[in-house]
């Protein structure tokens, strides 16, 4: 057991904040099965990021004052117990009280399990496992989720989430720890911690945006999604031996990180068609630019301050809150958006049906079925198969309108993918702002 | 060492962003867009798989339509989507459309694409709920007679000038009653043509 006990923690950690993004992918399903709007889907993200980017800092003062074994114990099963409701949540409104459970389990669990890792691997090793943990949780959430929907189902995410929290809660018990009596001695780092949250709102863009374009847009299974978003981890890898080349100053580093995000986020604002191919060398950008820089600001808000439990949550905290404010900023826009591309493409269905080499009866019976298709698509993007499912089709007509389907689903792909440009747009904005936190001169401090 | 340390990343950064960038806008990244949709008042080509009756009302209505979003100022695509819709029609799209079919009419006749009444007549019979030996009887008049006494473009514009366009469009839902209504308006359109013609060789 105490062998298993660190990377039980660290995985508990990976979890958490895999958390923040994991059900990503998995939000269309969850709109189709808790019969939601994109606004309310939205709030699965939002509240989890926001209830843990709200607690973090407190849970950082309850465990200054208590035992954080016990307090990481409560915090891992608590998580553990609301991944399980999560799961079994049959309405949008439970699964969203679920998920603020599960942040404030979430927020103790990855408070106490840095106390704890540095208990076990001593200061430096226990934060380095920490904070890697971390990263690999953020980048590989959205991959692990999507692969999980796509396999067994959104609910398969939680479900998968609860024995390995069940596990950490005697190995966090197993842990002798105590609380870290140091006097509240430096202040924030603000500038790395600002940069962080910008960051994070910028990285949710890249990849909330991009699962919905994938998924609802270009019409794309949970699991090709996922395979598609898993360039992102795999590019932060090559972070490393590039930033070991070239040897970068760690501002340097982090400057050019939040560039990389930025030129990624500008290239899947400019996709030149829905080949998935195209979406590949922008999220090399954004993954390159993500391993440059959130693992970096992290030790940067951490390094050498005291009380280290206080100042994880502030990393925590600008974090998650970083992730909301994009969500916040980025939901409307890209809703309205999607609202507005619906008369371009219902012109261009148009224009394509009228013009279609097919019998006058049959562009009337296919122009109806698409009609209701098209009402009902209340802000989503719509699904034409079943129109042409309906449609009662001479046979010989049926080649014709093989190539009329093809060519609306074209056209709504179009359409999405034009929607979503300013979002991506204002996504590399954010990035920029980063960047422009990083590269602001400093204050010369005169003694 | 310094200047390796300080540019070597950032150059590296831009040259992919650049790279990455400059591809996508090459191969049409900015514009990759919805169809536009043409403009109405340019002249276009329509064609239609149907043959008789049901392919020259196909191209009547697709050029009346183009037409009549030319006067209202809005794009073909628009202006159908709007007549697809449940609801009242305007006095200004009621007089557009039928403008449009109108001009149809005329620009069928001037590119000498609007068939001789006889192309169409034994559709027509065919359609239409006669007694059997009147039926037969019309059917052996030559084709010669047919077109010297009906003029397709005489009988359709009369029958648009006839036609109720609002309770056309209200009925578009409804085929049968649509049929029913078009069905009525070139019949009647057909008599007047018919005595139209009876009375300028009197």
């Amino acid at each position: 057991m105490r062998r298993a006990v660190a990377p039980l923690l660290a995985v508990t950690v990976a979890l958490v904040l895999a958390d923040s993004a994991v059900v990503t992918l998995a939000l269309p399903d969850i709109l189709r099965h808790l019969d939601a709007s994109v606004a309310q889907v939205a709030w699965v993200l939002i509240a989890f990021n926001l209830v843990l980017g709200l607690t973090a800092l407190p849970a950082a003062v309850v465990f200054a004052r208590s035992q954080p074994r016990i307090i990481s114990a409560v915090g891992i099963a608590v998580f553990a117990a609301s991944s399980a409701w999560c799961a079994v949540a049959q309405s949008i409104d439970v699964l969203i009280a679920a998920r603020c459970l599960q942040a404030l389990g979430g927020a103790l669990a990855l408070v106490g399990c840095l106390e704890l890792l540095v208990a076990v691997y001593g200061e430096r090793r226990g934060v380095a496992v920490w904070v890697t943990a971390g990263v690999v949780g953020t980048a590989v959430g959205p991959f692990a989720g999507g692969v999980l929907t796509e396999v067994f189902s959104w609910q398969a995410i939680f479900v998968v989430q609860v024995p390995f929290a069940v596990l950490a809660v005697p190995a966090a018990l197993a842990v002798a720890a105590s609380p870290e009596l140091v006097p509240d001695r430096d202040p924030p780092a603000v500038r790395p911690n600002l940069t962080l949250a910008l960051l994070s709102a910028a990285l949710t863009a890249a990849l909330f945006l991009l699962v919905l374009l994938l998924v609802e847009g270009w019409r794309q299974s949970p699991g090709i999604a996922a395979v598609t978003v898993s360039v992102v981890p795999l590019a932060a890898l090559a972070a490393r031996p590039l930033s070991r080349l070239l040897r970068p100053t760690h501002e340097v580093e982090i400057a050019t990180g939040c560039f990389l995000i930025a030129g990624g986020l500008a290239g899947l604002a400019f996709l030149p068609s829905a080949d998935l191919v195209w979406t590949i060398a922008p999220q090399a950008l954004v993954g390159l630019g993500l391993g440059l820089t959130v693992d970096r600001l992290t030790a940067q808000a951490m390094e050498m301050r005291l009380p280290r439990i206080r100042h994880a949550g502030w990393t925590i905290s600008a974090r998650h809150l970083g992730v909301v404010v994009g969500l916040a900023i980025l939901t409307p826009v890209f809703t309205a958006d999607l609202q507005d591309a619906q008369v371009p493409a219902q012109e261009a269905i148009t224009a394509l049906v009228l013009d279609a080499p097919l019998l006058p009866e049959d562009k009337i019976s296919i122009a109806e079925a698409l009609g209701d298709e098209l009402s009902q698509q209340e802000g989503r993007v719509p699904d034409l198969s079943h129109a042409f499912a309906t449609a009662d089709l001479a046979p010989e007509e049926q080649p014709a309108a093989t190539r009329l389907e093809r060519d609306l689903d074209a056209q709504l792909e179009r359409a999405a993918t034009w929607a979503f440009r300013d979002s991506f747009l204002i996504g590399a904005g954010l990035a920029l702002l980063a960047l422009l936190t990083v590269v602001w001169p400093r204050r010369r401090v005169t003694r | 060492m310094t200047l390796l340390r300080r540019m070597g990343l950032p150059v590296v950064a831009l040259v992919l962003v650049a790279a990455v960038l400059g591809i996508q806008v090459a191969n049409g990244g900015g514009t990759f867009e919805p169809l536009q949709p043409a403009d109405p008042c340019a002249e276009r080509t329509v064609t239609s798989r149907a043959d008789g009756i049901d392919g020259l009302t196909e191209q009547l209505v697709l050029l009346g339509i183009d037409g009549a979003a030319c006067t209202l100022g809005v794009s073909r695509e628009a202006l159908t989507l709007e007549l697809a819709q449940p609801g009242t029609r305007t006095d200004a799209e009621i007089d557009a459309l039928r403008e449009g079919l109108l001009a149809a009419v005329q620009r069928m006749k001037d590119d000498g694409t609007l068939p001789p009444a006889s192309d169409l007549l034994d559709e027509a019979l065919d359609n239409a709920d006669l007694n059997g030996l009147l039926e037969a009887a019309i059917r052996a008049i030559p084709d010669s007679v047919v077109n010297a006494a009906l003029k397709t473009d005489d009988v359709l514009t009369r029958a648009i000038d006839d036609l109720d366009l609002r309770a056309v469009l209200a009925d578009l839902d409804s085929r049968d009653d649509l049929d029913a209504q078009i069905q009525l308006a070139i019949t009647q359109a057909v008599k007047d043509s018919l005595t139209a013609r009876v009375r300028d060789l009197l």
